[in-house]
């Protein structure tokens, strides 16, 4: 590796690693861009899908180039008991606003653009530690290589050993974490189109919410491919812990479901893979740059999960393009001190995709509330079974049966109360 | 049906490209590990890295690298487990991430 001429290394070559890449390159910046993986993306987990807008603003008319999977016309959400299920389906009207990827595919193209745009990247390296001088840091060590730079983008990943060697971050809370995992299945294309109704290359995002996480804080969540379905489980990292249930038979408890043995029979598991999510958000860090570097993506908790949309992928490019600005900006100046850095914050703060994460910076705490996870969606199906079930045994009117549902299973205050929070939430 | 729902996390980890690194990226403490409480690790790690009998036993050949472990283990658990990525393109390498 060598040490010399670069003005800006970038430490990761996912979504954030490789926009703000491609945004130095292109104003002719002389980027490294470090990778620990074999390839980019090959460290890299999510659960399927991806919003369109970001890769517009990175790339333009260029985007259509990605690898996608499938364009999402199917949004679903499942409230699931052992043995039923209340499902809810929308059909958006334009399925290109996000498609479904494939991280090993998605970030290897993506990375590929950032070494068009003329950006070096460099493999199996793991940046181990940073050059750090009077306060500022002054470049990354990798090894037995020390590359002195300008400047450092650190889009490390959510376990971000650089902002924590920066003093941005103590360590993480349990609760302030997620642990994802999930199967992913060979499906036929015909099939997947078939059991979900779509067309060809279109296909659906679903997330299930009840029985399969036993009562813990997270949910299931399962997205079309082009010939295989993502199949996983999002588990808060305090509940697993703290219940003592092993997370992966939380996995299970999901496929075991008859909704979703219906959905995945016949299929060949080709892979299993995790991933820890940062669920503070922008929060887990004290702050975002130090003099000499910033940090991007889920380093930096640039995501949003607000119960019924997940974003990271989108979130982290357009902070990645966020961060590469911040330096174009001090690159006028030479200055790359904290105080000229900070704008950074701001510019995160007023981008329109961005400011999201602090729209809802409530949700994480709301989400903590259990009853969303155990007694809610039993009520829904219990009253749903109640709504429908004909069995001459004599029916009652729906807000009655409503009522009796909810009875001695959760108080009318606690039901209002939670209701309220919810509007006010999100 | 119940076929579809049979998958062990060994036949999981199967599935799972693995280079390995033959310099130890975790190491545990584990005479610390008979004082803690809740052994938080026995749970959250969804490659089962960590199991008990008698002792804390680790096996890193199947470790995903989500980080997870370390954060309970500090904060939950007996603050026993060091952990460090695996070099530079060693480790797990997904294919369907």
């Amino acid at each position: 590796m060598s040490g010399e001429g670069f003005e800006v290394a970038v430490v990761g070559a996912g979504p954030a690693g490789s926009a703000a890449a491609i945004t130095l390159a292109r104003q002719g910046v002389q980027v490294l861009l470090v990778e620990r993986g074999s390839f980019p993306g090959s460290k890299n987990v999510f659960g399927g899908r991806i919003y369109t807008y970001a890769l517009k603003r990175l790339l333009g008319d260029a985007w259509k180039d990605a690898p996608v999977e499938r364009f999402i016309r199917k949004e679903g959400i499942t409230f699931m008991s052992n043995d039923s299920a209340f499902t809810l389906e929308y059909e958006v009207k334009d399925p290109e606003q996000s498609f479904s990827a494939v991280r090993a595919k998605f970030d290897k193209w993506l990375a590929e653009q950032a070494e068009k745009a003329g950006a070096q990247v460099i493999t199996d390296s793991l940046v181990d530690d940073l050059i750090v001088e009077n306060g500022q840091v002054k470049g990354i060590i990798a090894g037995e290589d020390k590359i002195p730079t300008d400047a450092v983008i650190a889009c490390d990943g959510t376990t971000t050993g650089l902002a924590r060697k920066a003093g941005l971050v103590k360590m993480l809370e349990p609760q302030q974490i997620s642990i994802g995992m999930k199967d992913v299945i060979e499906i036929s294309p015909g099939t997947i189109e078939e059991r979900f109704g779509v067309d060809q290359g279109e296909g659906a995002a679903h997330v299930f919410a009840g029985s399969c996480t036993d009562g813990l804080r997270g949910g299931g969540f399962l997205y079309t491919n082009k010939d295989s379905i993502a199949l996983g489980l999002v588990v808060g990292g305090d509940d697993v812990s703290i219940q003592a249930k092993p997370s992966h038979s939380l996995l299970d408890r999901l496929r075991a479901h008859p909704k979703v043995q219906r959905l995945i029979k016949g299929g060949k598991n080709r892979e299993y893979n995790a991933h820890m999510i940062p669920e503070a958000g922008p929060r887990m860090l004290t702050r975002p740059f130090t003099g000499g570097m910033l940090v991007a993506g889920d380093a930096a908790g640039h995501l949003l999960n607000n119960g019924y949309t997940f974003r990271g992928v989108d979130m982290a490019m357009i902070a990645g393009m966020a961060a590469a600005t911040t330096i174009l900006d001090a690159k006028k100046t030479k200055d790359y001190s904290a105080g000229n850095l900070q704008s950074y914050e701001t510019r995160l703060r007023k981008d329109p995709a961005l400011k999201d994460m602090y729209t809802f910076s409530k949700v994480p705490s709301y989400l903590r509330n259990r009853r969303l996870y155990g007694v809610y969606p039993e009520i829904v199906c219990s009253a749903a079974e109640a709504v429908y079930r004909v069995d001459g045994t004599g029916k009652k009117k729906i807000y009655k049966e409503m009522r009796a549902q909810t009875k001695g299973k959760v108080s009318t205050l606690t039901l209002v109360r939670d209701l309220l929070a919810g509007a006010r939430t999100f | 049906m119940s076929q579809e729902g049979k998958l062990t996390l060994d036949k999981r980890l199967a599935l799972v490209s693995f280079t390995k690194d033959p310099r130890p990226f975790i190491t545990v403490e584990t005479e610390l590990c008979k004082e803690c409480e809740k052994k938080p690790c026995l749970y959250i790690c969804p490659a089962g890295v960590y199991t008990w009998q008698d002792q804390l036993n680790y096996n890193t050949e199947g470790c995903l690298e989500t980080g997870a472990c370390l954060v309970v283990c500090h904060k939950i658990g007996a603050k026993a487990i060091h952990w460090k990525y695996p070099a530079g393109g060693k480790g797990v390498s997904f294919r369907q991430g």
